[in-house]
């Protein structure tokens, strides 16, 4: 088995002044290629989850950091929902905009050009690379931030409700790259209330709830309130519930799934989400 | 117009430091200079500088009226209440050395307004990062000095969406000056708050994207600094310094 990049063990979080903790008594390991999806209602503690186990809390955000955390990735990026907060507002283009990070760990201008390159081809955005990030829409310059984060060949890439600004396209897109990421070996953080789309890519899942981990797991025992599981529940399907179309597909008509978009966009067989549902 | 602007002026085109340097010269230059007709020449050096980076149209209307109003409280305060003697302007009894006063303070806040902002608008926020990178400083130093340039034309982007969200929701606009004032309170109170959510967001963004890595940060695409633009700079210096030594030994004198 591979070992944890990140492991939280009974860990609890407390912002500076406040009253209540934020996070309270979570367990979870990370591991290389896990795509995860946490998922919870607002307040439930979901973004300060990714800041903890990425370790900016309490080291950039302050607060109070109990019980046992261990970071073994080398380096976490993170990306929050509003791209243009997370633009350092110094470049002009978005080649330099991607390079930033590289060029700040002091590396050889070749391999910061490399690195933005290549980071730019994984979000199939080379083509916005001489553009003004100033003048892109809100979905090419959220890729253009998850870009930016991935130019420093993270271990562990946590992303705080990314599309919350996209158009349903862009969305798509940019949760299309997810998978992707996963099977090079990155490990996944993903907060989102967006069930249907996580349901999709992650491999696996943790529900919150005021703080806690209320349950966690594969998506198909932790996101079975995606309307496909609905629907499933609701035709009398037995549990577990499909959470994606794929899935509901392959359980209704094993054939007809493999023309479909969840088919064609799907991770090579093993690298996958575990939608825990299986052909019969 | 007070922010960068693009454009390919030889001012743009310029090492920043050297565009910097000019307007620090002016600053400087306008403390030492103690007569009118000093200043005032300053001045036109300043509409000069302007000029040169091709926004001396929207350099002096802004620096007017940001000016304006000093300009007249100078006029009250030494034309109208300054010592004798005084001069006869038609009807009103003008302080002469009430009025020269006021035409060397005037001129001095006038010359620094178009330095400013022609400063503002040739500097790229972008190439001073890289030519501070270049030269081996702290990112957080060259950060922040970008960051100065940039605040005002952000704020003022910002607060132009506030306003128009708040008149969407029934925010009346003009009346009397106490309507006028109590209409800031809600344009002032998400001007802050959003701007300092912002910052934290993007404090833990650069912080992820190794900006407080320690290590020394590589220039991407430093800008070219020509030995001429480093005498022209050292020759700044030295004029500021001749000035400074000019008005010192007339005032011993």
């Amino acid at each position: 088995m591979t070992a944890p990049l990140i492991t939280l063990a009974g860990a609890s979080f407390s912002y500076p002044g406040a009253a209540r903790p934020a996070l309270t008594d979570v367990s979870l390991d990370v591991a290389p290629g896990d795509v995860l999806a946490v998922t919870g209602p607002a307040g439930a503690g979901t973004s300060t989850l990714l800041l903890v186990a990425t370790g900016f809390a309490p080291r950039v955000v302050g607060g109070t950091l109990t019980g046992g955390r261990d970071i073994a990735a080398r380096r976490c990026g993170v990306v929050f929902a509003r791209p243009w907060t997370q633009l350092t507002g110094l470049c002009s283009t978005v080649r330099d905009e991607v390079a930033f990070g590289p060029a700040s760990l002091g590396l050889p201008r070749a391999a910061v050009f490399a690195a933005a390159a290549r980071a730019l081809d994984q979000l199939r955005i080379a083509h916005l690379a001489d553009r003004d990030p100033a003048q892109l829409s809100g979905g090419e310059l959220q890729r253009v931030v998850v870009a930016a984060a991935l130019a420093l060949g993270p271990d562990v890439l946590a992303l705080d409700d990314p599309a919350a600004e996209l158009d349903p396209e862009a969305a798509d897109a940019l949760y299309d790259a997810l998978p992707g990421l996963g099977a090079a070996g990155t490990a996944v953080l993903l907060a989102t209330p967006d069930l249907q789309r996580a349901a999709r890519v992650a491999t696996r899942a943790v529900a919150m709830a005021e703080g806690r981990i209320a349950a966690q797991g594969r998506p198909a025992d932790v996101l079975d309130g995606t309307d496909v599981a609905l629907l499933a529940r609701a035709a009398g399907c037995p549990p577990p519930y499909p959470v994606d179309i794929t899935a509901l597909l392959r359980r209704i008509a094993p054939q007809s799934s493999r023309g479909g978009r969840g088919t064609s966009d799907a991770p090579p067989a093993g690298s996958g989400p575990d939608t825990g549902v299986t052909a019969p | 117009m007070i922010g960068y602007v693009e454009g390919t002026s030889p001012l743009h085109r310029a090492h920043p430091y050297t565009t910097l340097a000019a307007a620090a010269a002016l600053l400087m230059g306008a403390f030492a200079m103690t007569r009118p007709l000093e200043v005032w020449l300053l001045v036109a050096a300043a509409l000069g500088y302007a000029a040169v980076g091709g926004v001396l149209r929207a350099s002096a209307r802004t620096a007017v009226l940001l000016s304006l109003p000093i300009w007249v409280v100078l006029f009250v305060l030494h034309g109208l209440l300054g010592a004798e003697p005084r001069v006869l302007a038609g009807p009103v009894a003008l302080s002469a050395p009430g009025l020269a006063r006021a035409l060397v303070l005037g001129g001095r806040v006038t010359a620094i307004v178009v330095g400013f902002l022609t400063a503002l608008a040739a500097t790229s926020p972008h190439r001073l990062v890289e030519a501070m990178t270049a030269d081996g400083a702290p990112f957080g130093r060259a950060f922040l000095l970008a960051s100065t340039l940039t605040v005002l034309p952000r704020m003022r982007e910002r607060a132009a969406q506030i306003l128009e969200a708040q008149q969407c929701r029934g925010l009346r606009l003009g009346g009397s000056p106490f309507a006028r004032l109590r209409a800031l309170a809600p344009l002032a109170l998400p001007l802050v708050l959003g701007a300092l959510a912002e910052v934290d967001e993007q404090v833990l963004a650069l912080d992820a994207r190794g900006a407080a890595s320690g290590a020394r940060r590589t220039a991407l695409d430093p800008p070219d600094d020509s030995a001429a633009q480093r005498v022209l700079r050292w020759t700044l210096l030295a004029l500021v310094l001749a000035a400074y030594g000019w008005k010192f030994w007339r005032m011993r004198g």
